[in-house]
């Protein structure tokens, strides 16, 4: 954006063309600064203030030596704030394989990461502005009634028109005695007549014209005993500053008074973050080490408690330098941009006599003296204002002046003084592109000792495109979300529904699943119950594997096997059970997979009961296993539909049909696939093709065998010992007690038996072998009736195949 | 309330879980939370999905920090607000209602559950009830509830009222949400939602207390708190 698109709010130097950057070529003003490595750190510095000027390591200034040393600069101080967290560990936990988890310290490695990429791409969601920023600084020596502060504020308005910020940093705004040091009440009346001075010099009728947008609106204020600070905007910007907050540290007097010391404002200026310091250090021109430790002092002091939230959004506008949350204070270097301002007092190095000092000043001589000024050798050398720059001296010192003239002070009464440079204002930029210097001036007004100096300089401001930077943020956090969900494991699965279709009676059906490990991690996977269950599936279905592990890309398969037995069978039958199931596959630290399975039972009359399949003359497959539809075709009061089981009727006629003079009837096994077939053929009334009579054979012992109640229940077991005598009466009381549908099946087996013991001399059976295979087919083995009474039962047997007492 | 420091607050994992319908939009109120993407054609859920984000929430749920244009010290002061980071653990379930019996796997031992319907659909809004009744019988008592209409960028296909859902969840002491998973509306405030009201650790407190002699400056303590 331009500044075209502010229409007017943004100063802009007339011919100026402010596009994304600075137009103006950064100079490089040869200040000795630029070409030596700086060595800094706020830790660093707060202990050299306590050796004045006797650290070893910072008075070499052999450029070999501080290469050697870590170059550690003011942009990066501020990470010892994480370092807090991630360099100690109070939040270790011990995890229960041994190892060692801290949860705290990942999660603010975490932020970090976060915060930095986001600041990495600020310039995708960053769009750059162009602003003028004045500064302005004045040891007004106490003085001060109605001059005209015009020609220091204004002075260059002619040429640039009037800033958006104004800053202006006093000193001596009171005398410094002892009083006004432990008394506020002076310097509030001063910085008040001071900020009253200012705002009516800014907005004279003649700056303003009435107009309400030319207007400057006070943002803050602070002053510590003569320092004064304060910021001014341009009503039209007001509305986009935010977080203005102050400080000020004192260094004077034991360290901690006001007579020596920093003011300082902070702000939000758009999304750019903006601190202003100023500053009076240590006086008398041997103490070089005195401001160099008033410079750290104020430094490693100043804070700003601007809240979590702030500090939060600073950080995610990519401008605080921290990298990641957990303080609600930000100190100097924590600003985009710093401006740092003030009776520096630093003086021409004493080397040269007071005498030349001062007629080479005089002369306007000033090369000599600027190479031997004490805080460019100071800089140069890497002792006090590390990262920050200057612009070039071109104006001659601005201290000291005989009050009212401008003459420097050589009045006989007064100690000679060399002149000297003591008002500076510096500045540091986290974009060394983002200031560029317009100028650098002194004013002439002669009320105080000092001369006002001022600058003026063209900022690039950010301004931060919320939704872009929500895109930024939002893909940031999508790609590392992406990478911590993708260390899950993963898997996919071939299908998660199998469908069996019609399984039938005593019959495998196995359906295989592929699993495979499309994750980046190992996974395991098992099969769970469901919530308070302990069996893994229905008892019709068995899995194969039910656990394992696949490293990645490798793949399996789980097998699942229903298989109809009699006890399914008969649940099938009497719609207890359905053959649907969903089971669970669980990845270890990671989802559930449902694998639902599911068959149609194709329904046979084995394993159902004789009372229901006399019901029906249909064949059973025909016969909905749905108890509402049956109720529907079938009047279950009406009279059964047969005597016995037409399927029982069927194999009989069958063997019949195929003679029963065939050797080893009964005890020669069919073949499994011709049981299967006479099975369907019963089941849905197809009829037989050429089966063996041994397959037929087989399906009428197993037809029976399997029904869900046996023909012979076990309350019909004879009680007692059978002998010749009592049989008879048994054996009709035995019939007696039968229920009717089963008595009809007795008879038809045993009737049907003992035509086969007809053929006897060719098939070779006895009456003791034909009534063994009736008692293990016809009679209940559920009950584990004892010896006897089975012995009892074969009795029993026998003497109906043998007698005509049926 | 105790102030406490964002700096030395660890980790808190959060079990929440979703519920409801078939189709309602379960899975893609996860997936817009978690990656901020929306699959307009996505298969419906078999199984139980898992998904985590670590979100940072402030301490306390009452003050929200607007982003005025408030500049003066007390203002900044008001809305100080300590964080905490949540890890949300997503349990997405499946919708349909085959799978209904196997929910409570994943309702037991949750810390919240959200109650999903489509403001577009009345039959997934008589579905919830169902929900929000079987986890009045059988979850935990202390289970937060949340009543999420989903699906509000179809607002022009609204077929159960706002007021409706709203009375529900009173009646119900749940939190009510409207939320779009398509367009994003209201998702990512009924997840920090959540993790708002789930009270922080025991010891976090007074771990911090313990540990914040030198950060007292930068607190404040409230008047009143005994």
């Amino acid at each position: 954006m331009t500044m075209n698109d502010q229409q007017g709010n943004w100063a802009v130097p007339p011919g100026t063309t402010a596009n994304q950057g600075v137009p103006y070529q950064q100079t490089n003003y040869g200040t000795p600064t630029n070409n030596n490595p700086r060595v800094f750190s706020r830790n660093d510095s707060s202990a050299s203030n306590l050796s004045y000027g006797t650290n070893s390591n910072n008075a070499a200034p052999s450029m070999g030596i501080q290469a050697q040393q870590p170059r550690v600069s003011v942009r990066s101080s501020n990470s010892g704030n994480v370092g807090i967290i991630v360099a100690n560990r109070a939040g270790d936990e011990e995890t229960e394989d041994g190892r060692i988890r801290n949860r705290e310290a990942a999660a603010k490695i975490r932020d970090a990461w976060i915060y930095k990429q986001i600041r990495a791409r600020q310039d995708e969601f960053t769009q750059y502005k162009q602003g003028r920023i004045f500064v302005g600084t004045w040891n007004v020596n106490a003085k001060g009634k109605d001059e005209s502060l015009s020609s220091w504020l204004c002075a260059d308005w002619h040429q640039h028109g009037p800033p958006d910020i104004v800053v202006v940093g006093f000193q001596e705004m009171v005398d410094l005695n002892a009083v006004n040091v432990a008394v506020e009440n002076k310097s509030q009346q001063r910085s008040q007549f001071w900020v009253d001075r200012i705002k009516s010099t800014l907005n004279s009728r003649e700056n303003t014209m009435g107009d309400p947008t030319r207007m400057y609106t006070e943002l803050a204020v602070k002053y510590l005993v003569g320092l004064l600070i304060c910021v001014f905007v341009k009503a039209p910007h007001k509305p986009r500053v935010k977080h203005v907050h102050t400080s000020s540290v004192g260094v004077g007097v034991m360290g901690v008074m006001g007579n020596k010391g920093g003011a300082s404002i902070r702000l939000q200026f758009y999304d750019s973050t903006l601190c202003f310091v100023c500053t009076h250090l240590a006086a008398h021109r041997e103490n070089v080490a005195g401001r160099n430790a008033d410079f750290a002092n104020v430094f490693n002091k100043t804070s700003f408690e601007i809240g979590d939230e702030a500090v939060k959004e600073v950080i995610k506008l990519g401008s605080l330098n921290q990298w990641a949350a957990g303080t609600n204070s930000v100190g100097v270097s924590d600003h985009d941009i710093v401006f740092w301002f003030g009776d520096l007092n630093y003086r021409v190095d004493e080397s040269i006599p007071t005498e030349r000092v001062l007629e080479l000043s005089e002369k306007n001589l000033l090369e000599e003296l600027i190479e031997n000024d004490q805080l460019n050798i100071e800089r140069a050398n890497g002792r006090v204002f590390q990262d920050f720059e200057e612009g070039p001296l071109t104006f001659r010192p601005t201290y000291k002046y005989q009050p009212g003239t401008d003459l420097y002070e050589q009045r006989p009464d007064k100690k000679l003084r060399a002149p000297a440079w003591c008002d500076r204002i510096l500045w540091l930029a986290q974009e060394p592109g983002h200031v560029a210097q317009l100028n650098y001036l002194r004013s002439e007004l002669n009320i105080s000792d000092h001369k006002p100096v001022m600058s003026t300089f063209l900022v690039t401001i950010k301004d931060v495109i919320l939704s872009r930077r929500e895109e930024v943020y939002k893909e940031v956090m999508k790609l590392l979300n992406e990478f911590e969900n993708a260390s899950l494991p993963m898997v996919s699965l071939d299908r998660v529904k199998l469908d069996f279709g019609e399984v039938r009676y005593d019959q495998r059906v196995t359906l295989p699943i592929t699993i495979t490990n499309t994750g980046q991690v190992v996974a395991q996977f098992r099969l769970v119950p469901k919530l308070d269950e302990n069996t893994l599936c229905k008892q019709w279905m068995t899995v194969t594997p039910t656990y394992g592990m696949l490293i990645p890309g490798e793949q399996t398969e789980i097998e699942f096997t229903i298989g109809i037995d009699n006890l399914t069978s008969n649940a099938l039958n009497t719609n207890k059970e359905v053959l649907e199931d969903v089971l669970i596959l669980r990845l270890e630290n990671g989802r559930d997979y449902y694998i639902s399975v599911s068959g149609s039972y194709a329904r046979s009359c084995f394993g159902m009961s004789v009372e229901e399949l006399v019901l029906y003359s249909d064949p059973i497959r025909n016969v909905p296993l749905d108890p509402i539809l049956r109720a529907e075709k079938y009047d279950f009061n009406a009279k059964a539909a047969m005597c016995v089981p037409k399927e029982l009727w069927r194999i009989v006629d069958a063997i019949y049909e195929r003679g029963l003079d065939e050797r080893d009837l009964f005890s020669t096994p069919g073949s499994p696939d011709e049981v299967y077939q006479i099975r369907e053929c019963l089941d849905t009334g197809a009829s037989f093709e050429n089966f063996s009579v041994h397959s037929m054979t087989e399906v009428l012992i197993s037809f029976l065998s399997n029904l869900s109640t046996p023909i012979v229940s076990a309350s019909l077991f004879p009680t007692l010992d059978i002998d010749a005598q009592n049989i008879q009466a048994f054996a009709r009381k035995f019939l007696e007690d039968m229920p009717p549908i089963q008595y009809n099946v007795f008879i038809y087996i045993v009737s049907f038996f003992r035509e086969v013991l007809l053929h006897r001399q060719r098939n070779k059976l006895s009456p003791a072998k034909i009534a063994r295979i009736c008692c293990s087919c016809l009679v209940s083995s559920s009950q584990g009736s004892p010896d006897e009474s089975k012995g009892n039962m074969q009795q029993l047997m026998l003497h109906f195949l043998e007698t005509n007492s049926i | 309330m105790q102030l406490s420091n964002p700096e030395i607050s660890g980790e808190q994992s959060v079990k929440i879980v979703l519920l409801g319908d078939s189709g309602v939009g379960k899975s893609s109120l996860a997936l817009r939370f978690v990656t901020n993407e929306f699959r307009p054609y996505s298969e419906s859920t078999i199984g139980a999905s898992f998904m985590s984000k670590s979100i940072t929430v402030p301490f306390s749920p009452s003050v929200r920090n607007d982003e005025g244009q408030g500049t003066s010290d007390s203002k900044t002061l008001e809305s100080r607000q300590h964080q905490r980071t949540i890890g949300l653990k997503i349990w997405d379930t499946a919708g349909q209602e085959k799978y209904r019996s196997l929910a409570p796997m994943y309702y037991r031992g949750a810390e919240a559950a959200i109650l999903v319907y489509d403001i577009t659909v009345p039959a997934s809004f008589v579905a919830l009830q169902d929900w929000a009744l079987e986890l009045q019988h059988n979850a935990s008592p202390e289970l937060m509830l949340v009543i999420c209409g989903n699906k509000s960028d179809l607002g022009e296909c609204r077929r159960v009222d706002r007021g409706v859902g709203e009375a529900y969840a009173r009646e119900m002491g749940a939190v009510y949400v409207e939320t779009s998973a398509k367009d994003g509306q209201g998702v990512e405030d009924m997840f920090s939602g959540v993790a708002m009201r789930i009270p922080p650790l025991l010891g976090q407190e007074s771990y911090l207390e313990e540990d914040m002699l030198d950060l007292r400056k930068n607190t404040r303590k409230n008047e009143g708190c005994c």
